[in-house]
């Protein structure tokens, strides 16, 4: 391994609280981050550091899980364990609650935005997965209801292209779900991981999904257009990472830039997969390229490549901090 | 908490408390390092009170010093626990309040994995399960009815 | 006449159509003074009373009752007469007159000179046009009161109303809802019931007008003025309810029903109810509700999570039991205490053979409530349960089955009830007693620890039973304890096993003279087996154990005097042998062998025999061998007797302090003069075995260090005196010790010569002798003290010390001079910190002398005087003195405030509190240590200046949980622990940051700080959180 892994800046994000997630703005010059202290905080670059621009309190009565930039960049969507949906607008530097989405029936545990902007998607331990429609007048109105999973769903990624959505859940499985006829139906069901899985990345094309479990592997699973036939999709496991996490794998994030690989371990490690150049599309090689294994003094709950800067990397922690990374690669 | 009245193993099978640990000399020297051991993981939740009986987990044998395991060194904490009954509901109330024991307890660096003893509980996957996602347990104890449990079978009765 | 008939009127005027309330005072005081009689100011009320508008007939009554009020001890029988007659009347008037008639009337009420006949008139006229319940609470409590006058006067008369009275005043509160009318009302219905009124056909009237507050749920307002409790209400109504067997048909389902409740507290009220009302009924008042009742509390006691509960279950059972036991006496047709225990221990009984589940307890504890309800209960119960449990112990191998069979065995033995059994046949064990006996020995026997405790309790109890074991049982039992004793390594058997024999001894001496002294005796005088010159070590460890463990025994069993005859030459031999050496004995062994005497010295009855015993026998004897082996020491220089040894005279003292202390007056001025003339002229004719040469010198100042240390032994002797026992030759006594005190070069002479001085000097009497003895000591040891060079700084600072401890315990005037000394030293280079030192052992009780129990002369609350006295100094003297100096400050005022008595320190903290959040800062670990122990027990019940002062409290506590000294950590943590049971609102906002601070702990290198920082981080998490606290 030559590459490395160096840490820029460690910030103590949410004290005496878990950090859950963090998540970089489309322009790459924010970084929101949410935790167990009910509180998401908008972090910006100033000098050499990253300081803290506004905090977002009194939205929500209980854990804040995770918190999702709109592609616009202006509106900020809070998934909490009250069971609401939060969305945030921009206004200059400062952010202002502009609505509460209502309807599931407990905790909230994910929010993702279409890479249009028009759709915005979540899902609860009430075992369903809602999309939500949006207009000009930015008027949340629930399109529908999707229960394809039979336990709590963990996580909702979007296609980056396509308004095509993935989930993950406690059942061990991923749905993909795609519109039919106003209607957004489950088209396929990727089956392999034993237990949880926790989160899900496209890489930049939309043609591979990255899956991280409690199994302690990730998994590629690539698309094979047209092999499933009555509108289903095909979807099959070409790579599994095992032996490399010590715990749950809380989190993958695939850089649209780079192509690395990152995940973040309840093992309290961050780690860097990079896929071998001459591989056969249908086996494809990852092998590690870097490790930093107490990343943090507990677990690793997230990890996120910044979409604008390349090897800029962000992860946080059970402890309530932030890290920032640089990722090196070796010429 | 009242469990609807009548309790689900009205008469359930009680052993013996283990005394207090022995306080040994090294226990008393400033320079000595004591290990977290065994026995102080043990120590730390056989007084945990049962969520429906008047008794502690040990007198209950739920929990045992034999089930549990530490590593200091490598900051890992293993505790199996039995319920007294194979159907027993309040399983997963009583991990859990195993879990958050442990988690208050001890310092930050441990993993803690709490579980079942193997075939001693219908639904010991499930639990198992349960009991490992910490987002759940997070999710559980924002609720404040089954913190107040919780809290209920962490305080030490004054006896 | 004139004029005072005109002040009169001016008077009403004023009061009337004015609108003064003062007039009525002033009237008043014109009644009393005798200017002028009620029927004359009734007078002139006239015009009010006749007024067309109720507002001014009102204030023309309200001015007569308030007069009333102060004057009805000043009426005639016909003045009461007419007014009675007046009032009556205006009952019938408008409502607004009512509040002010009321008042007027509950002032007659007082009146001794009612005519006969009133009362009825009155309350009826009151029953018949006053609908009390729409009255103000203040005019209903004036009805209370003035039912509650008439009940302690006219009891006869009210009684002569018959069940009018009753109804009247069930009608009076029904509906009542005010907590302070409630208390009056519950009063009057108490009376009704303890005074036998007629109830009539309203018995179930007056039980639902008072049943309907049961059970109580009152919690009193915040800042309640009047200071009603919830615990009041339920005591008076408790009263009420029980106070008769005619509600028995209506309490009992009553209690059922609500003994079914949720509320915890309702359930308790229940049961305490149930148990109070047991006692006023017989058997035919519950016969139809028992199977209701024995459902209810079995329910309670095999469910229940609260101990409280289950307590007040198992008393009502035995309150039930006893109930029926004494109702048996009388009523031989059913019997109905045969039929209840048949459904007890149908339901009960079975549980007693599954040893391992959780409800053989709860079966075990009703039974046994049950049985400790009468002989006769007994009995049934024994008989039922106890050939079922002996089977089990025979048959059962697992070791924790018949622990707890024992257990409940022995449990039953303790809840046997004898009521001074006439004969045989009322001892309910006798037809137990082989297999009881066979049933301890078999467990005396047992590998197991737990059992083996269990069963002494289990002897012990048995041999209480009066009657019930033979000479044989004893014996045998006698030889099982000794085995044990000789044998038994575990601590905690053999702790529990000479417990026992203590027991059993103070009731059968004779077995433990003649069967376990002598053989105890020859163990110890045996010596251990030596392989060559290889010791065999753990051989050796364990005689060493069995001698100490015999030694231990040979004080347990001696509170008889007989056994004390017997024992205690065997301990003294121990000392004679070790001294000559003819047996091998360690220090520590000799050192038990006093440690045994001086037991016995303290728990032996206190008679003319074991005094004799202690004066010529022991006490000589001790003396003589110290002062042999210390003549002996002197002069061969190889090996020692241990006799010598400090620890050994250290643990004589008390054998000899104690003994002194208790000696009737005569012997005791024997004992002083014989030690005087023994230390100051070498006589020793009184000590036996004369081989020691006489004429030692032991006061004077020699080279022989072991001489010079026997001086402990003469404070044992003359400082535990009583106080009118005279010491001869003390002049010349107490010079010798001052000299020695001062000179001396080794600690333990020079202490012990310091402390017999300040011991003799605290009894000393009053007058100039003693003040002139004071002041040329004062001034020698100032003399010592003031020359830097001298090499006897120490010595005189010790006798400072501890002369200063003899004057404080006394109030004696000098003593300031002596602590105002102290004080000064606390800025002396070198013996500052021992001054502050020196405050504790001021503030402390020492063991050996200057103490109660050594007759000394303290006086109440010194300590809080001399800290009253004292604190501003130290306050003072720390603002003065330069800063590497205020620990020592620090120091002494936490060794004083640590040992006031806790009010005192509540009362003193608010104007010390800063002073000990600095100590708390100061580096020095002993004082942070001392504060801490000081801040602990006063943060249970914090005083407002403490809570002031949290924010400072909490960051000093926080900062000392690193400190490098794990006594510090552990201290800091309870605080902080102690901390969490402040007042919610105060400390929630520290939660955060302590439960932040508090994570580093859990991770601390020694266990004992990791499981102080658990115990205060659990209690930390429960703060403010559901169900926490």
């Amino acid at each position: 391994m030559k590459d490395a892994l160096s840490l820029v800046q460690r910030i103590s994000a949410h004290p005496d609280s878990r950090c859950w997630f963090v998540s970089w703005s489309p322009s790459g010059t924010l970084l929101a981050s949410c935790g167990g202290d009910r509180a998401i905080r908008i972090w910006g670059r100033e000098g050499d550091s990253w300081i803290c621009k506004s905090v977002l309190e009194d939205g929500h009565q209980r854990t804040v899980r995770k918190v999702a930039w709109s592609p616009c960049g202006n509106y900020l969507a809070s998934a909490s364990f009250d069971a609401t949906t939060c969305i945030w607008k921009k206004k200059n530097d400062e952010f202002e609650s502009l609505t509460v989405l209502e309807g599931h029936e407990n905790e909230v545990k994910c929010v993702a935005w279409a890479p249009s902007g028009n759709l915005l998607a979540t899902c609860s331990r009430d075992k369903s997965v809602w999309v939500w429609e949006v207009d000009e007048e930015d008027e949340y109105e629930c399109v529908t209801v999707v229960n394809a999973h039979t336990q709590d769903v963990k996580h909702v990624v979007w296609h980056p292209t396509q308004e095509l959505l993935a989930s993950a859940s406690y059942d061990n499985n991923i749905c993909i779900y795609r519109e039919e006829d106003d209607d957004w139906e489950c088209r396929a069901t990727l089956q392999g991981h034993t237990s949880t899985v926790w989160s899900l990345s496209f890489d930049a094309s939309g043609q591979r999904l990255a899956s991280c479990s409690d199994d302690h592997t990730v998994k590629i699973w690539k698309e094979y257009p047209g092999e499933a036939g009555q509108g289903n999709l095909s979807w099959k496991c070409v790579c599994t990472l095992s032996g490399y996490h010590g715990r749950t794998v809380y989190d993958v994030t695939w850089c649209w830039l780079t192509g690395a690989l990152a995940t973040a371990c309840g093992d309290d490690a961050v780690r860097i997969f990079k896929e071998d150049e001459s591989t056969d599309p249908d086996q494809p090689v990852f092998s590690l390229a870097a490790q930093v294994s107490k990343a943090h003094s507990q677990d690793v709950n997230c990890v996120i490549w910044n979409p604008k800067e390349a090897g800029l990397l962000a992860s946080c922690s059970d402890n309530g901090e932030i890290a920032i990374w640089r990722f090196h690669e070796e010429d | 908490m009242s469990v609807g009245g009548r309790l689900e193993n009205a008469n359930p099978v009680i052993f013996q408390r283990s005394g207090e640990r022995l306080m040994t000399a090294s226990e008393e020297d400033e320079d000595v390092h004591d290990p977290i051991d065994d026995r102080e993981i043990f120590d730390l939740i056989r007084s945990i009170n049962d969520p429906e009986h008047p008794l502690s987990l040990e007198e209950l044998n739920v929990v045992e010093q034999d089930r549990v395991k530490v590593n200091d060194v490598e900051s890992t904490v293993g505790v199996e626990f039995t319920p007294t009954i194979p159907h027993c509901s309040m399983a997963t109330l009583i991990g859990l309040s195993i879990k958050v024991k442990l988690l208050r307890s001890l310092p930050d660096r441990f993993k803690i994995n709490v579980h079942i003893t193997p075939g001693t509980h219908a639904s010991e996957e499930a639990v198992n399960k349960q009991l490992a996602d910490k987002e759940r347990v997070a999710a559980a104890l924002e609720n404040s009815s089954l913190l107040e449990v919780v809290n209920q079978c962490l305080c030490t009765k004054s006896i | 006449m004139a004029a005072d008939r005109s002040l009169l009127l001016s008077l009403v005027e004023e009061f009337v159509s004015g609108l003064q309330d003062s007039k009525a005072k002033d009237t008043a005081t014109g009644v009393k003074e005798g200017q002028f009689t009620i029927l004359q100011l009734v007078e002139a009320l006239g015009p009010s009373l006749t007024s067309s508008q109720p507002h001014t007939r009102a204030r023309g009554v309200q001015l007569l009752s308030e007069v009333l009020h102060e004057c009805y001890g000043t009426l005639t029988e016909a003045e009461v007469e007419v007014l009675i007659a007046f009032y009556e009347n205006r009952l019938k008037d408008h409502y607004v007159i009512t509040p002010p008639v009321l008042q007027g009337l509950r002032a007659l009420t007082k009146c001794t000179v009612l005519p006969p006949g009133s009362a009825v008139a009155m309350l009826r006229s009151l029953f018949q046009d006053v609908h009390v319940q729409s009255l103000m609470l203040a005019e209903r409590s004036c009805v209370y009161n003035m039912l509650i006058n008439l009940m302690e006067t006219r009891e006869a008369e009210l009684k002569g109303l018959g069940t009018d009275f009753v109804f009247g005043f069930v009608q009076s509160m029904d509906g009542e809802r005010d907590p302070r009318n409630l208390l009056l009302a519950f009063k009057i219905a108490k009376n009704i019931i303890r005074r036998g009124y007629d109830l009539g056909k309203f018995t179930e009237e007056l039980f639902e007008v008072t049943s309907c507050y049961f059970p109580v749920d009152f919690t009193p307002p915040p800042n309640d003025p009047h200071g009603i409790t919830k615990e009041e209400l339920i005591e008076e109504l408790r009263a009420v309810l029980t106070g008769t067997p005619k509600f028995a048909e209506f309490l009992l389902p009553l209690i059922i029903e609500k003994l079914d409740s949720d509320v915890q507290s309702a359930k308790l009220d229940s049961l305490q109810t149930l148990t109070a009302c047991l006692s006023q009924y017989e058997h035919k008042d519950l016969a139809e509700f028992l199977e209701g009742l024995w459902t209810s509390l079995r329910r309670e006691v095999f469910q229940t999570s609260s101990e409280r509960i289950e307590s007040a279950g198992l008393a009502a059972l035995t309150a039930l039991t006893s109930c029926l036991s004494r109702s048996v006496l009388n009523f031989d047709s059913e019997d109905s205490l045969r039929t209840f225990l048949d459904l007890v221990l149908q339901d009960c009984k079975h549980h007693l053979c599954e040893m391992d589940l959780k409800l053989v307890w709860p079966s075990a504890k009703l039974l046994q409530a049950a049985c400790s309800a009468s002989n006769r209960a007994s009995h049934i119960v024994t008989a039922a349960v106890m050939p079922s449990l002996m089977d089990q112990f025979s048959s059962r191998t697992q070791c924790s089955h018949r622990r707890t069979l024992l257990e409940v065995v022995l449990k039953f033995i303790q809840s046997v009830k004898t009521s001074q059994p006439l004969d045989n046949d009322e001892r309910v064990l006798l037809a137990f007693r082989e297999s009881l006996c066979s049933m301890v020995f078999s467990a005396l026997s047992e590998t197991n620890a737990s059992l083996q405790i269990t069963a002494t309790s289990m002897l012990t109890s048995l041999a209480q039973q009066t009657g019930l074991l033979l000479d044989s049982d004893i014996e045998l039992a006698v030889d099982h304890l000794t085995k044990l004793v000789l044998t038994e390594e575990d601590d905690k058997v053999s702790l529990a096993v000479v417990e026992c024999a203590g027991a059993l001894a103070e009731l059968h001496p004779e077995a433990f003279i003649n069967k376990m002294i002598p053989r105890l005796k020859k163990e110890i005088f045996s010596e251990p087996m030596y392989l060559e010159t290889n010791e065999v070590v753990p051989e050796k460890h364990s005689h060493h154990a069995m001698r100490q463990r015999s030694l231990a025994t040979l004080a347990a069993v001696s509170t008889q005097p007989s056994v004390v005859w017997e024992s205690t030459p065997v301990l003294l031999e121990v000392l004679s042998s070790a001294h000559t050496g003819s047996v091998n004995f360690s220090v520590e062994e000799v050192v038990s062998a006093c440690c045994s005497l001086q037991r016995i010295a303290e728990q032996v009855q206190d008679t003319e025999e074991t005094g004799r015993c202690f004066h010529d026998f022991i006490i000589p004897r001790l003396l003589s061998l110290a002062l042999q082996a210390s003549v002996q020491g002197e002069g061969s220089s190889g090996c020692c007797s241990p006799l010598v040894e400090e620890t050994v005279l250290c643990a004589m003292v008390p054998v000899i302090s104690t003994s002194c202390s208790r000696l009737q007056p005569k012997l005791a001025g024997e004992t002083a003069s014989k030690a005087v003339s023994l230390f100051l002229h070498g006589d020793v004719s009184f000590l036996p075995d004369n081989s020691i040469p006489s004429h030692v010198q032991l006061l004077k100042k020699h080279d022989s260090l072991s001489q010079s240390h026997m001086v402990c032994l003469l404070m044992g002797c003359v400082c535990s005196l009583p106080r009118n026992v005279e010491v001869p030759e003390i002049d010349q006594l107490l010079s010798q010790l001052e000299e020695m005190s001062c000179t001396c070069s080794h600690p333990l002479p020079y202490n012990s010569a310091a402390k017999c001085f300040a011991g003799l000097l605290n009894k000393h009497s009053q007058g100039d002798f003693l003040d002139s003895l004071i002041q040329r000591t004062i001034k020698r040891v100032c003399t010592e003290l003031d020359s830097p060079c001298s090499p006897a700084r120490i010595q005189a600072f010790t006798l400072l010390i501890w002369v200063a401890k003899a004057l404080l315990l006394r109030y004696h005037p000098l003593c300031t001079t002596l602590t105002d000394k102290l004080f000064s030293l606390l800025d002396d280079a070198d013996l500052g910190p021992m001054a502050a030192d020196g405050f504790s052992l001021l503030m402390s009780d020492s063991a050996d002398v200057l103490n109660r129990s050594c007759h000394a002369d303290v006086r109440i609350m010194y300590r809080q005087r001399f800290f009253s006295e004292n604190s501003a100094k130290l306050v003072q003297g720390f603002n003065a003195a330069p800063q590497e100096k205020k620990p020592n400050y620090l120091k002494a005022l936490s060794n004083i405030v640590n040992k006031l008595p806790k009010q005192v320190q509540v009362t003193e903290l608010p104007a010390l509190l800063s002073l000990l959040l600095e100590a708390l800062s100061c580096p020095d670990q002993g004082v942070q240590l001392s504060t801490l122990s000081c801040l602990e027990p006063v943060l249970i019940d914090p005083p407002p200046a403490l809570i002031q002062q949290l924010e400072a409290l909490v960051s000093r506590l926080l900062a000392l949980i690193s400190s490098p000294a794990m006594s510090v950590r552990i201290a800091s943590l309870r605080c902080i622990r102690a901390l969490s049971c402040f007042p919610e609102y105060e400390i929630l906002p520290f939660r955060a940051r302590v439960l932040r601070a508090l994570a580093q702990p859990l991770d601390d290198k020694k266990r004992l700080v990791r499981s102080e920082a658990v115990q205060a981080r659990g209690k930390w998490f429960l703060l403010g959180s559901p169900g926490g606290r």
